[in-house]
């Protein structure tokens, strides 16, 4: 399952994995190219599980939050949950400054951000 | 096509004749004895000068091709010994070679070759050449006037043995191989001439392209100015003044349009709005969303304000911060997010108490710098980003001032701007660098950030819009 250039997929039952796997996401057509290849892993999947994790990235623009924002809204849309990890702590300020770290379920690895799922 | 004119020498004399060829590459080979077989011919063919000469001596042929560039013995090789050999000297022979030397032709003819075709040739300009030999066969007598003839070429001397017909078909088709290389010219010429053509027709069009694209350009930045323009008309007079307030501000976008504004008028008698919004991303997409924004966020009693309306008995009744950031975040929930969001951090001053009631829409702490010392002070409240999630609670909070106290609100342009190495400013020497500018002015404390976050980001600048609103509260 490795037809995308920006992220790595996974499937754990019916959890989406997402590894982002671009180091720094600061660029306008970065973030577009992540934000396709999202839409189209996920498809039309109504509600699903999705684990994002960040352990490749280094840095992060604000804007990511926007993408953040809009897989927060499909999957709550249906009965999926959402789920982070991986976040290194300069990245984590991102999520501080907007205090969206209250928003999202961040867990410090994938191991962990899956047994929450259950 | 060089063999066009020459193929009518097919005779039928030359039909089904004995052919043996010598040529090491299998491949070429192979096509020449398809062709030839195809001309009605029986053809024998080795693969070196040696093995040919053998295969001659076994079966003499009517006719030999060979190529000259061969392991074991060469065409020049091959073909001197069957030219002195009694039993096969009288058997035409041609040199087939990729070769266009003049001394490659001196050398065929000092080996006795008869005829010398150069590759890549056409198979019906060669079977032209082998049906013109067959037509003169050369004769035992031919062979006997053969005469030694000294010739120099390139600075080289040659001496060559060649009898008067020998010498004569080599003449000719070395005349014919280059009437054919010429007529190969004029078409590479011709089509060369059709390719300049072309070339200068795109250039043309590429001029022209130029010429438009340098047009949409000019219209572009025109429309972008403009735009910029109406950017700015959201943003506070430079000389903004009003009572009992020092007010600095400084708005620096990284691209012609930017997602940052901020403002600061009187709501009321008594009351000021102030304000610092961020839209996420930047250019026009994001600077869209910021003109739209700012048409709520006007003190002007409108249907659009969201900050002020008109109250049953005319007094002008001034909306709650948390309620602005309520309404804000109602207006701008689409169906489909389309990932564009805005923090803001709103508050509203009674100028004669000096208390602030603010909110934060996921905006940065605002700084309180104390009149009466101590450190820095960060003061932000709940809240995510505007636009981010429907129907969310924003906590209101409020702070007292004292007299002399200042307070700072800034985008996060200004904490995350980066180094050259991706270190961020941070919270900490924005804080001290605010600290610093305490005894000085407002104006001179907000131009010292601003300087400090321009010096971090060198050599590059900084990547995000950075806005600064500073304000001194002097009863």
């Amino acid at each position: 399952m490795d037809q995308f250039r920006r992220i790595q997929t996974g499937k754990k039952g019916d959890i989406f994995m997402i590894l982002f796997k671009d180091k720094k996401i600061l660029d306008d057509t970065v973030l577009d190219e992540i934000r396709a290849e999202v839409a189209q892993l996920l498809g039309k999947a109504s509600g699903p599980d999705v684990l994002l994790d960040f352990s490749e990235v280094d840095f992060m623009s604000s804007a990511m939050l926007g993408l953040l924002g809009q897989l927060h809204r499909k999957v709550s849309g249906g009965k999926g949950r959402l789920r982070m990890c991986g976040i290194k702590p300069a990245i984590f300020q991102v999520f501080k400054l907007t205090n969206l770290d209250k928003l999202f379920s961040i867990h410090k690895d994938a191991p962990a951000a899956l047994a929450t799922f259950t | 096509m060089p063999g066009g004119d020459v193929a009518d020498l097919t005779t039928p004399a030359a039909k089904g004749v004995d052919v043996l060829i010598a040529e090491d590459s299998r491949m070429q080979g192979k096509i020449l004895q398809k062709r030839l077989t195809d001309a009605g011919h029986a053809v024998r063919w080795a693969e070196n000068g040696s093995l040919a000469l053998d295969m001659a001596r076994e079966r003499r042929p009517d006719i030999i091709i060979s190529d000259i560039e061969m392991p074991v013995a060469t065409g020049y090789d091959f073909c001197k010994a069957v030219k002195s050999d009694p039993a096969l000297r009288t058997i035409p022979f041609i040199l087939l070679s990729t070769l266009a030397d003049p001394i490659d032709i001196i050398r065929g003819l000092d080996a006795g070759a008869d005829n010398y075709v150069t590759k890549p040739y056409e198979p019906d300009y060669l079977l032209g050449r082998m049906a013109a030999l067959l037509a003169t066969p050369l004769g035992e007598d031919d062979l006997a006037d053969a005469t030694t003839l000294e010739v120099s070429l390139a600075g080289q001397s040659f001496k060559v043995r060649a009898g008067r017909q020998q010498a004569l078909n080599l003449l000719v088709s070395t005349f014919e191989n280059a009437v054919a290389k010429n007529k190969e010219l004029m078409v590479s010429n011709q089509e060369l001439s059709v390719a300049r053509d072309g070339l200068e027709r795109t250039n043309k069009e590429l001029v022209s392209l130029n010429a438009e694209i340098s047009r949409i350009n000019t219209q572009m930045i025109r429309d972008l100015e403009a735009a910029a323009k109406v950017q700015r008309s959201l943003l506070p007079a430079d000389d903004v003044s009003l009572p009992s307030l020092d007010i600095a501000w400084r708005y620096v976008p990284c691209q012609s349009l930017a997602g940052d504004f901020l403002n600061i008028f009187p709501l009321d008698d008594e009351r000021v709005g102030l304000f610092v919004v961020d839209v996420s991303g930047h250019g026009v997409p994001s600077s869209l969303m910021a003109v739209t924004v700012g048409r709520f966020l006007t003190a002007k009693v409108a249907d659009s304000s969201i900050l002020v309306r008109q109250g049953p008995d005319g007094r002008v009744v001034v909306a709650s911060p948390a309620d602005v950031a309520t309404q804000l975040n109602r207006l701008f929930q689409a169906d489909e997010f389309s990932g564009l969001y805005f923090t803001i951090l709103y508050g509203v001053l009674h100028v004669p108490s000096g208390r602030l009631d603010y909110v934060c829409g996921g905006h940065p702490a605002l700084v309180r710098i104390p009149a009466a010392g101590g450190p820095p002070e960060f003061h932000g409240a709940e809240g995510f980003p505007i636009a981010f999630v429907p129907e969310v609670v924003y906590e209101q909070k409020s702070l007292t001032l004292s007299p002399g106290d200042r307070i700072f609100l800034y985008s996060d342009g200004v904490p995350e701007a980066m180094d050259k190495d991706r270190e961020p400013y941070g919270e900490e020497k924005m804080a001290s660098c605010l600290d610093g500018g305490r005894g000085g002015p407002v104006d001179a404390s907000v131009a010292s950030l601003l300087d400090a976050v321009e010096a971090w980001c060198q050599p590059n600048g900084p990547l995000d819009d950075v806005t600064i609103l500073g304000i001194e509260w002097k009863p």
